[in-house]
């Protein structure tokens, strides 16, 4: 890299930084050493994450800056970092919805920083090329909704290895997702466009959601489900379908033949590597959704606007961390592998990118209506 | 507070000296009960030396030299060596000024134990004494700060004070050759932090100036004079620049004469980028800042000032900072620690009304930022610092050792080296394999290649004999006859007797005969001769029989061997058990 580069990219980063005084309202960038493909929750103020490669790889719990939830003395609070509060090694890739064999692990408690892997579940029937899907249980019991295929979904109760429920469908599709609605009833997301919706109290064969119309051959699809107190009634209870061209539609758990509505969003598919791509729901703003995985942004949608009819949508906000802040030597790109909503702080996001960046930013909506 | 005492090669060295500053009483110092009980430690240490000038890593140095006693020489960089009497002079100050302190250091104390410090520049070794080599290394982090390799013959330990790995707006990357130290001592305190970018530091920083100045509001940044005001001045020159704003940025004269000064000193300190642009400009002269007057406090409307001291504790800004308390529009961001007892501290702290001299009481109005620029190394910078040097053992000071047991074993894991975490008080000894170089003389080396046998080889060692002798801080490896000549001694030869008593009625004659016959057909492959002298040798071993006296029937055999040729005494024995 030449001087006049690095003060190129330097004046780039410098733009966009500035411009972000007024589209974030907080922002912090973390580089960690190896890329996830994986943020999940363990708490409201910790997440997981975990490498990738074929190799050894790290699993971190991190807390978020104490920065960002010091709401009344934000001022005096100077903590930015992330702090690293437990960690432990696996020999597996760690993609949480694919592994083949699920390992169970023991976050540790106050006396020891260490995470160890305390046992496994068997998930490894009829395996596909994606490796297994999962799903905790929203309940208190330790249960985990596992599968590679839509024929073959069980949930294990943990400390036991004892089934509890199979799915059983007429087809094995490669499943793409697995939610859990409610405390009973989930939803099986097909990489094909299908969705399975099941009550696991009931041994009644499940709905079927049939793919939407129009879906090709080598399309593939992803899935999520707007779960949580507002699912206590189903009919609040919304999938979005997204597909590898970039075609979304919702529909109501009621109906879950139909489409509520559609929108065809701009993902530049020049590439997607399957396992990236994350289409969900803003758990406490309504209607909103967030999309990554196509490119090094994270594009966040506001359905209320979109209708029956397929028409482009545009995002309500692009979060384009990733893509600035990069410097990739050798020349690929860089794109989002996940990204997670905070289960409770409406526009706050956490992002993750293929070059090991960790995001965690709260946007302005600047429009007046939407989310 | 940093201290940390390392025994190398028989010499004793002391790294930091540094002031805890959370206590009031003596636990504020280090205890150096732990190097002895009583007295002076200028013969119980070789040198001490202070990475940078922090006053958790330097601050008790004044109270060491001159209230415990120390004479031996002190080392440090030479920013160091200007900026740290300062430091401790403004330290002293608030605490026997402000706080009425008594146990403390004199400024007269600073000024002697100044007079005691060695300066040294990056990467020149420094010989301490004919024993005891330093060499500094680019610490980054602060001004001058910097990490340091000790080294006593072939041991050695790099010490790195505080360091960080990401080049800053004014400083560079901490950096070290692949020195292979036997240990490698690295501040931990943010081991088990991922760190968030500078540029989001600094986004921080200027989101806060602009809203403040947005809403008419001013803006005070109480800063020392180097280091962060430098940073944070370029950092708004570029941001007033971009955003086309008009409001006022100054910065106190104080501080522009001493930076000017200091950088103008220690430019080789800093960045390449700085360095660049002092070749075509004045440090100080910025488009947008300009030197402060006291009186402009008092102008209407938006500014940002610098002033000195950085903790609001004296001078100007804590003026400043009188003036602009009460009203809420106004902002003062705090960029760094402030001691207690000062204004800075009680603010930090919450602290929302002020008593001030003369009783009065002060309306803390403002809103109060605080906002952390210092850089450190976190994990992923331990790490990188550990490739770079590639040390045989690790030891991580001023963690928490239980929060630590995840990154000890990462370290052990990729590297295959030994991490210690030591708690303050606790002895860590650390066994090493030094590599000792011995000269051997040609005469011995032809002497065993002339032996005959396969080569030496590193995985197939062969034993060889010689004398090792020690002249002149070298060592020789010669022959033994060469070791006596040169000591002037003379050889001798140790000759062993035994005797062994049969009972046989033959003559001596005979009885010699026999053995001589016996042993030629037991012990085959060895030399064994019958001599005219009435001896019977087995290689060297010489073997002679005589008649008890009081009884003819009883033979003694008198055996005869010299210490070397063990091997011939026991094919001996093994005959004899024939």
């Amino acid at each position: 890299r030449t001087d006049m580069e690095e003060t190129e990219f330097d004046d780039i980063l410098d733009d966009w930084f500035i411009e972000s005084l007024k589209t974030y309202k907080d922002l912090h960038v973390y580089q960690l050493e190896h890329p996830t493909q994986v943020i999940e929750w363990t708490s409201g103020k910790t997440v997981c994450v975990a490498g990738f490669t074929s190799s050894k790889n790290e699993i971190l719990e991190l807390r978020l800056p104490l920065k960002l939830f010091a709401d009344e003395n934000k001022g005096l609070c100077a903590e930015r970092d992330f702090k690293v509060v437990h960690g432990g090694f696996t020999d597996a890739p760690v993609r949480f919805s694919n592994c083949l064999n699920l390992q169970v692990w023991d976050l540790g408690g106050d006396d020891s920083d260490v995470i160890r892997r305390t046992g496994s579940v068997d998930g490894s029937r009829g395996v596909s090329e994606g490796g297994s899907r999962i799903a905790a249980r929203l309940s208190s019991q330790p249960q985990v909704l596992h599968g590679a295929e839509s024929a073959g979904v069980r949930l294990t109760q943990l400390t036991s290895g004892q089934t509890v429920y199979t799915l059983e469908t007429d087809s094995a599709d490669p499943l793409s997702s697995l939610h859990f609605v409610s405390d009973a009833v989930f939803l099986a997301g097909c990489s094909n466009g299908k969705v399975y919706i099941a009550d696991t109290r009931t041994s009644a064969a499940p709905q079927l959601s049939p793919p939407p119309p129009s879906s090709g051959e080598s399309v593939l699809w992803w899935t999520d489900a707007s779960a949580g107190p507002s699912c206590l009634d189903p009919s609040s209870c919304r999938i979005v379908r997204l597909s590898s061209c970039g075609q979304t539609v919702i529909s109501d758990l009621r109906n879950p033949g139909g489409a509520v509505s559609r929108a065809q969003l701009d993902v530049q598919t020049r590439r997607c590597n399957a396992d990236d791509v994350r289409v969900s729901w803003a758990p406490a703003l309504d209607d909103c959704i967030a999309v990554s995985g196509f490119s090094g942004a994270v594009q966040i949608y506001s359905s209320s606007v979109w209708t029956t009819e397929l028409q482009e949508a545009q995002p309500l906000f692009e979060h384009r961390g990733h893509a600035v802040s990069s410097q990739s030597d050798d020349g690929v790109p860089v794109f989002v592998t996940s990204h997670v909503w905070h289960p409770e702080r409406p526009r706050t996001l956490l992002s993750a990118a293929s070059d090991g960046s960790v995001h965690v930013w709260d946007w302005v909506d600047q429009s007046a209506a939407g989310c | 507070r940093s201290c940390i005492l390392v025994s190398i090669g028989g010499k004793n060295i002391m790294l930091d000296c540094g002031m805890h500053m959370g206590y009031n009483d003596d636990r504020r110092f280090p205890d150096f009960s732990y190097i002895t009980q009583n007295g002076r430690l200028t013969d119980f240490l070789d040198c001490v030396i202070i990475s940078h000038f922090h006053l958790d890593h330097c601050g008790a140095l004044p109270f060491m030299s001159e209230m415990v006693g120390y004479d031996g020489p002190i080392y440090m960089t030479h920013p160091t060596k200007a900026i740290c009497p300062i430091l401790l002079e403004d330290f002293r100050k608030i605490t026997v000024d402000k706080k009425g302190e008594t146990n403390f250091f004199t400024s007269q104390m600073i000024k002697d134990c100044m007079k005691k410090v060695v300066p040294l520049n990056l990467h020149q070794t420094v010989q301490v004494d004919d024993e005891l080599e330093i060499k500094a290394y680019y610490a980054g982090h602060v001004l001058g700060a910097a990490m340091v390799h000790i080294k006593v013959g072939s041991e050695s330990v790099v010490y790195t004070g505080d360091y960080n790995m990401t080049p800053d707006r004014h400083l560079g990357a901490a950096w070290i050759d692949k020195c292979r130290p036997d240990i490698l001592i690295s501040e931990s305190t943010y081991a088990t932090t991922i760190r968030d970018s500078k540029r989001c530091r600094e986004r921080d920083f200027l989101k806060k100036v602009h809203e403040s100045i947005e809403r008419g509001g001013k803006v005070l940044i109480p800063v020392f004079a180097l280091g962060r005001a430098q940073e944070l001045c370029i950092l708004l020159e570029t941001f007033w620049e971009r955003m086309n704003l008009k409001a006022p940025i100054y910065f106190s004269t104080g501080l522009t004469e001493k930076a000017n000064h200091y950088y103008k000193l220690f430019i080789t300190w800093t960045n390449q980028k700085i360095r660049k642009t002092f070749v075509q400009r004045n440090m100080f002269e910025f488009k947008h800042i300009k030197a402060f007057d006291r009186s402009y406090a008092d102008n209407p409307g938006p500014m940002v000032v610098f002033a000195t001291p950085g903790m609001l504790h004296a001078g100007q800004s804590l003026q400043i900072f009188k003036k602009w308390a009460g009203n809420e529009k106004n902002m003062v961001i705090m960029p760094g620690y402030c001691v207690q007892g000062t204004i800075g501290h009680k603010i930090l702290n919450g602290q929302r009304k002020l008593e001030m001299e003369g009783r009065s009481t002060l309306d803390v109005k403002l809103q109060v930022e605080y906002m952390s620029f210092s850089a450190h190394a976190d994990a992923k910078g331990i790490m990188q610092l550990i490739r770079m040097a590639e040390p045989r053992n690790m030891l991580l000071v001023h963690g928490e050792a239980v929060k630590m047991e995840f990154l000890k074993g990462k370290i052990e894991q990729e590297f295959s080296i030994d991490c210690y975490m030591p708690a303050n008080g606790e002895t860590v000894t650390v066994t090493t394999n030094p590599s000792v170089p011995v000269d051997i003389s040609l005469n011995l080396l032809k002497r065993e290649m002339a032996l005959g046998g396969p080569l030496p080889d590193p995985k197939k060692p062969r034993t060889m004999h010689g004398t090792l002798i020690m002249k002149e801080n070298s060592l020789k490896l010669v022959s033994s006859e060469q070791a006596l000549k040169e000591l002037g001694l003379n050889e001798h030869q140790l000759r062993f007797t035994c005797r062994v008593q049969l009972q046989d009625p033959h003559s001596d004659t005979d009885t010699l005969h026999r053995i001589y016959t016996h042993l030629k057909s037991v012990l085959k492959g060895y030399t064994i001769q019958h001599l005219p002298d009435g001896t019977v040798m087995v290689e060297s071993i010489v073997i002679k029989v005589s008649s008890s006296t009081e009884d003819p029937n009883t033979k003694v055999l008198l055996l005869s061997w010299s210490y070397q040729f063990g091997s011939d005494l026991y094919c001996l024995k093994r005959g004899f058990f024939f």
